[in-house]
Parts: structure tokens; C-alpha cells; sequence
């Protein structure tokens, strides 16, 4: 019974996709195995390179590196985002599976869910 | 159709007078009752926490979110909690949080309170259902 | 890992249609699902472009509350206690 919590809002301009993490991590921390679903504009979260220093805000790409210690199963992107975003196997996080199209992992998870 | 009684946790992430997330959970929440299933507990996380405000004074010819639900609450008994984390960032505290980090004020509305992601994590696996109910998005 | 649910899903959108998540939800919606359109997402009840699925249902007062309930179409009006009931019938529940 694997949770798949879908983050589709941008990073930095909000808070929620790390609102998101922390209810991933919780799950985690409880052993309730739980999945990560980055979809539309939220796949931005998953670039390399990423440096908020002047936004005064850690990178949510360190965020996330502590997702696999945490003990979250998979860390999935939506592939059509980001084809859109530009992202590619060059700049994609380590880690990160870009699947073909986001309806079936969400059909196959018993449990979906938002953070906001 | 199933008659059977069953329990539910309601998730509100959606703030009140940013969303109509709160009011819908609260008529959700009543209508609930009254089909005689039970409101386990009620989670308020992100911004949804702002619920838990005692501060909140709208117009008096508007309706007062905070004070509906709180009253909803201690009318049936429900455990309602606000999680620590989102309440802190945003400056909601009680009065233990206030000591612990020397703040200048409280503003918890009773009889919510402040826990941690465990309330909901073990809410997810006692009742037999949770609803979220979040903001219109941004 | 992952399981079949071997139930049908619940959508619960309360996205105006312009927002992402409204195509996401419409998208993701398998046989045998059902769609409840409440707070801004009953505005695609007015929204003739939109083709809904069923069964759709509508959450009533906030039809009411926009002024759309004289418009036809195959969605079925509901109060909060039929929210509740359809909570109560689908164990798996998705609020977008």
C-alpha cells in the first residue's frame, strides 16, 4: 500500500511541494512506504544546478537529496513536463524516474494524495 | 449503498478567506454526523492552519470561520490539530510554544491544538477514511 | 512497489477549469469512477467547451451559489449529505 504524493506546483514561489516532502518524510519515518509524483510546473524541482542563496531559501534540490535516507521508494517525474521544461538525462537529478505519462502511477496507487 | 458507521479524518489545507476549504469541511463535517458515521479527528496543515487563529475578527456581518469550527468542535467532542510545523512558520502558537520560544504572544483558539505529522499519519490508518479539503490553488 | 486498487475512485475537484489540476483530474478518471464538482469547479457546468464525464455529480450550494443551477446537463445535483454518502461508498478518494 504505497502513497504517492504528487507535487505539482513550482519550487521557490511557494511552500507547499516542501510541505509536500514533510508529510513524505512523516510517512516514512512511521514506515508507511510512500513514492514522490513530480508533475506539471513541479518538475522543476527536480533540476540540477539549482541556487537559491539570494532568494535566502535552502535549495529544495538538497530537500530532496535526504528522500532516499528518508526511506521514500521512488522519486517520479512526469515525462510530457519535462520535455517541456527542458529536462533531460543531463540535467535531471540523480535518482529520478521520468515515466511516460502520469494517469497510470496514479491509478496503480492506492493512495494519492496533495499537500495543498 | 453502505449503512454501516464508519470513521473519518478530515485533512484542511486550504486557508479561510483564501479558500473555501474551511467551509466546506465544516458543512461536510456536520452532514457527517448527522448520517451517523464519526469524526475521528481533523488535521489542519499548511495553510489551512490559519483556522486555528484566535485572532481572526472579521466584520461582524461576515461569518467568523475559526469560531464556527471551534464551536463545531467542542459541541461533539472532535480532536482538532493543527500541525506544529506549519503553525510555527506562520505564527501561530499556543501558550507552550510561546514560553519555548519567547514569544510575545499566544494566539491558539481553543479547542484546537498543535502536534506534530504523526496525528496525521496515525489518523490515515485508524479511520476507515480521510478527506482533504484544499484551497482553489494557486 | 505498488497495488491494483480494486475499487473505483472518487475525484473530488474544486479547481476552476482554467487550473491545472481540473485536466489532470478529467485525465486521470478510469471506468467506473465518479467526479464530484465542488467550489470553483462547478463552473464548468457553465462551460460549454467541456465535455464531463459520469457520472458527474455537482456539489448544489455552490451551483446555487453561482447562479448555475437552471443550466442542464447530465450532472447530478448534491447536498453534503450525498457528499458524505458517495465518501462512504468509495474507499478510494482523490481531492484534487
Amino acid at each position: 500500500m504505497t502513497t504517492l504524493i504528487v507535487i505539482d506546483q513550482a519550487p521557490y514561489g511557494s511552500w507547499s511541494g516542501r510541505e509536500a516532502l514533510d508529510m513524505a518524510f512523516s510517512l516514512a519515518a512511521f514506515d508507511q512506504p510512500v513514492s514522490l509524483l513530480f508533475c506539471d510546473a513541479g518538475v522543476n524541482w527536480l533540476r540540477q544546478g539549482q541556487q537559491a542563496t539570494e532568494l535566502g531559501q535552502k535549495t529544495v534540490e538538497k530537500n530532496l537529496a535526504a528522500a532516499p535516507m528518508f526511506g521514500v521508494e521512488a522519486i517520479l517525474a512526469d515525462g510530457p513536463a519535462c520535455q517541456r521544461y527542458g529536462l533531460d538525462d543531463s540535467n535531471l537529478l540523480a535518482g529520478v524516474t521520468r515515466v511516460e505519462a502520469v494517469e497510470p502511477i496514479i491509478a496503480r496507487h492506492t493512495d494519492v494524495l496533495f499537500a495543498g | 449503498m453502505s449503512s454501516t458507521a464508519l470513521s473519518y479524518t478530515l485533512v484542511i489545507t486550504g486557508a479561510p478567506w483564501a479558500s473555501q476549504a474551511p467551509q466546506t469541511a465544516l458543512e461536510f463535517a456536520r452532514a457527517l454526523l448527522a448520517a451517523g458515521h464519526r469524526l475521528d479527528r481533523v488535521f489542519l496543515y499548511g495553510d489551512g492552519i490559519h483556522l486555528a487563529s484566535a485572532l481572526a475578527t472579521p466584520p461582524s456581518d461576515e461569518p467568523n470561520w475559526p469560531r464556527q469550527w471551534a464551536e463545531f468542535l467542542a459541541a461533539h467532542q472532535v480532536p482538532a490539530v493543527a500541525c506544529i510545523a506549519s503553525t510555527l512558520r506562520r505564527g501561530l502558537v499556543n501558550e507552550t510554544e510561546q514560553a519555548r520560544y519567547e514569544l510575545p504572544a499566544s494566539n491558539l483558539l481553543a479547542p484546537f491544538e498543535i502536534a506534530g505529522l504523526g496525528e496525521w499519519v496515525e489518523g490515515r490508518l485508524k479511520t476507515d477514511r480521510t478527506v482533504y479539503f484544499h484551497g482553489s490553488g494557486a | 512497489m505498488t497495488d491494483t486498487p480494486n475499487t473505483h475512485t472518487l475525484h473530488l475537484l474544486n479547481k476552476a477549469p482554467e487550473h491545472s489540476r481540473f485536466a489532470r483530474c478529467l485525465q486521470s478518471l478510469q471506468p467506473g469512477d465518479s467526479l464530484v464538482l465542488m467550489e470553483n469547479a462547478v463552473l464548468a457546468l457553465a462551460n460549454s467547451g467541456l465535455s464531463l464525464p459520469e457520472p458527474c455529480y455537482a456539489l448544489q450550494a455552490d451551483v446555487r451559489a453561482r447562479g448555475l443551477s437552471t443550466l442542464n446537463g447530465r450532472h447530478t445535483l448534491i447536498d453534503y449529505q450525498e457528499l458524505v454518502q458517495l465518501t462512504a461508498d468509495n474507499p478510494r478518494i482523490i481531492s484534487w
